[in-house]
């Protein structure tokens, strides 16, 4: 099976590199939520989407995280 | 003068290249040295004391290590042999004529001399020659040790000639072409193999003992760019003013990782006065750095030129043979006494541009010495020889650097004085350092490689006080980290003891050849991704250092005799078979993996930029199915768009990632010759015909 976001296999539905990125999505989020003093999920994904320093699979990661939770259909926010 | 007219029984000298080989007869010639064709290639012959000399050359390596398959497909290989390189490589008829030229004087040769560079390869490239090429006259051959190749070193090094004790050196260095041959055309066979089955499509996939750990350096901060999430934080900064004098100053940690604690200091901070709380000033001693060696020539030369490691390394080859620097391939940071200090200064002071360093001849010559070393080279200098053509780029600026390294050496310490201050607000601390220079000592002779990053402070001192006039925050972000680009990139095969500091610029370029990677920010492709990925699931100690470092120690044990060529090379054999067994039993998924990430990294590299007429596909380089010829077409084609232009069919073509200024299409550099050309591909681009368009 590959990869909902590239053609490279995947283990479950993510190859490893993007499975790696979500995992650095998510870690990242309690950081940015203590920084500004909370922050919603949707607008996290948001932001780090835009933003310039954020990497190419951890952008790919973070759209397909606000699909998913803006769908409400299998994932939700941690 | 032909081969046949020589009188027997002359002593035959082995250069590594027809550059040496000039520089060596001219010097020990008591005349001028006449000049012998054999079949094309030039030798040189003349008597020095009522001894008669011929001079030859090759040009590297004459004889290659190749397995005796002529099927390029056929692994695992693990019989090997030396080889003629013509037999090895195709259109090495070069090599052909140079050996020829070889083994027809040494039949009329009494005495030989291996007067190739004094190291490892160099005693390879003499050993073979001898061994192969001269009826195995590599044991009773006598050797010129020399490290620069001006007159006097020379006359020197061959009245010294002498025959070695042991030939550990050329062991070393052979034993290390098997081993590195070995794991290259094992693991490159299979690979190559393995994606032209699954693809019915031939790329070369290569991979070896030094090119895998250093793609793996670039794979491995590949994917930390890539997965990177950047964490944001604030920067506060106080404006002070004291007696009309505004002063700056950094809340003291230098990043706030809560917005509400920016809001915090503001708030404490706003309408109170700061009080000077320390001032911390203190003098200090910057030595100047040792000569260069070939590791920090090569870090220098990209540092401050944008040379490439592996120019500048051609560069300095090229200095060395014109006499004007030393060997460069050195290890050492070192150089003793009997270079002749005084002697060199002396001489490079009269070159206008060096003239300051004559100041240096009226004290005693010490210069700073590094702790690195190496056996049988000093670190490189300058010979004091005049240039005697106008040296172009880059030999220009190679030669540059290593002259103001050299003499800024031997110069007295900078000295410095840097200023810490902390300004205390209600509590809270700002600081602010400055550093200026008091004595500039070496830093005068580094000309425009002295790096200076001075800031001067106000005359401030404990207990002063300052009016606040405002706090100013700012919303930043942690950066990704930074790619490797050449020079950082061999700085840490440097440190991790990868390759020799002959070959580590030439693996990078591998790896760039092979399209692993691209840019002068190295960027790991889709294919040097999935190389280090499969490698890493079957052969995952081909890209472990330990490995590599493990044989490099043993390999410095070869040189210095105290372990055994032929033991480490059936440990290599085994270790293969290992490898090469966990591979082939997932021939087909890798074979599948590897080709589709090759097709992926060509359609990447195939793209030059962005398409300006449909605005959202990208233009890239294709070639026509019928015509076979290659044109630009949007990768939109299918969904309508039909921007297209033509190329230039001959020559390589490579993006130039920035687009024409007149009418927004991408320009490509266009190589023919040796120099490339920048083309605009709109066919209808208004600045079409005015040249750099």
């Amino acid at each position: 099976m590959n990869c909902r976001l590239c053609e490279r296999e995947a283990v479950k539905e993510l190859c490893p590199y993007h499975e790696k990125a979500r995992q650095e999505v998510e870690a990242a989020y309690p950081l940015w939520k203590e920084a500004y003093g909370g922050i919603g999920w949707g607008e996290y994904l948001s932001r780090i989407i835009r933003h310039p320093e954020t990497g190419q699979w951890a952008v790919e990661a973070a759209r397909l995280m606000k699909d998913l939770s803006e769908g409400r259909t299998t994932r939700t926010s941690p | 003068m032909s081969a046949g007219s020589l009188a027997a029984g002359y002593t035959l000298v082995v250069c590594e290249k027809p550059d040496a080989a000039r520089r060596v007869a001219e010097a020990l010639s008591e005349a001028a040295p006449s000049t012998v064709s054999v079949g094309g290639v030039s030798a040189y012959s003349f008597s020095r004391a009522g001894r008669r000399y011929v001079v030859c050359a090759a040009q590297g390596h004459l004889y290659d290590v190749s397995d005796p398959f002529a099927e390029r497909s056929v692994y695992p290989v693990f019989e090997v042999e030396w080889f003629p390189h013509d037999q090895v490589e195709k259109g090495a008829a070069a090599a052909s004529r140079r050996i020829h030229a070889i083994e027809t004087l040494a039949k009329n040769a009494s005495r030989f001399v291996n007067a190739c560079d004094y190291d490892a390869e160099g005693e390879t490239i003499g050993f073979n020659i001898l061994r192969y090429g001269c009826g195995g006259a590599e044991k009773a051959a006598l050797r010129a040790r020399f490290s620069t190749l001006t007159r006097e070193e020379l006359v020197d090094a061959f009245e010294r000639v002498e025959k070695p004790e042991r030939q550990a050196l050329a062991m070393a260095g052979r034993a290390r072409h098997v081993i590195d041959f070995l794991w290259g055309v094992n693991l490159s066979r299979m690979l190559s193999q393995s994606a032209l089955t699954a693809a019915r499509r031939y790329q070369t996939i290569s991979i070896g003992r030094v090119q895998g750990p250093t793609l793996g350096f670039v794979a491995d901060r590949e994917v930390e760019i890539r997965t990177f999430v950047p964490r944001p934080y604030w920067t506060v900064r106080a404006e002070f003013e004291k007696d009309g004098r505004r002063v700056v100053a950094n809340y003291h940690t230098e990043r706030v990782y809560r917005k509400v604690e920016v809001d915090r200091i503001k708030e404490d901070c706003a309408g109170h006065e700061g009080r000077v709380e320390e001032v911390e000033r203190s003098v200090f001693s910057l030595p100047p750095a040792p000569p260069f060696n070939i590791g920090d020539l090569q870090k220098e030369a990209y540092r401050h030129l944008r040379i490439s490691p592996s120019r500048t390394l051609q560069a300095a080859e090229r200095l060395y043979l014109d006499a004007l620097i030393s060997y460069p391939r050195t290890n050492s940071q070192r150089i003793p006494p009997s270079i002749g200090y005084r002697r060199i200064i002396k001489s490079i002071s009269e070159l206008k541009e060096y003239s300051m360093a004559g100041e240096l001849l009226r004290g005693e010559l010490r210069p700073v010495q590094g702790t690195k070393d190496d056996t049988a080279h000093p670190a490189i200098y300058p010979t004091g020889e005049k240039p005697r053509r106008a040296l172009g780029h880059p030999e220009a600026g190679v030669y540059d650097l290593v002259v103001r390294r050299f003499i800024s050496a031997f110069a007295p310490p900078a000295k410095e004085e840097s200023t810490a201050m902390a300004i205390a607000v209600d509590g809270h601390r700002f600081k602010l350092g400055g550093r200026k220079t008091l004595e500039p000592g070496w830093l005068r002779y580094r000309g425009r490689y002295a790096e200076k990053d001075e800031a001067d402070l106000p005359p401030l001192k404990e207990g002063d006080r300052l009016t606040l006039l405002a706090l100013h925050d700012e919303e930043k972000s942690e950066a990704h980290p930074q790619r490797y680009n050449q020079s950082s990139l061999l700085e840490k095969m440097e440190r991790e003891n990868l390759g020799t500091k002959a070959t580590r610029a030439e693996t990078i370029s591998t790896l760039v050849a092979r399209g692993y990677v691209h840019g002068e920010s190295l960027v790991a492709s889709d294919l040097g991704l999935s190389v280090v990925e499969v490698m890493r699931r079957h052969a995952p100690s081909i890209l472990s250092t330990g490995l590599t470092r493990e044989v490099e120690e043993r390999l410095e044990r070869i040189e210095r005799g105290a372990d055994d060529d032929k033991s480490l090379i059936r440990e290599t054999v085994r270790k293969i078979s290992e490898q090469l067994g966990s591979l082939q039993a997932s021939e087909g998924p890798v074979g599948r993996e590897l080709s589709s990430a090759a097709q992926a990294t060509a359609r990447d590299q195939s793209v030059i930029g962005a398409c300006p007429v449909c605005k959202t596909g990208s233009l890239r380089i294709v070639r026509s199915r019928k015509t076979r010829k290659r044109f630009v077409g949007c990768t939109n084609y299918a969904q309508g768009c039909r921007a297209s232009a033509p190329l230039p069919q001959r020559g390589s073509l490579k993006a130039a990632n920035k687009v024409c200024e007149r009418c927004s299409w991408p320009v490509v550099y266009v190589r023919t010759g040796r120099y490339p050309w920048k083309l605009c591909v709109n066919p209808s681009c208004p600045a079409k015909g005015a040249r750099g368009n």
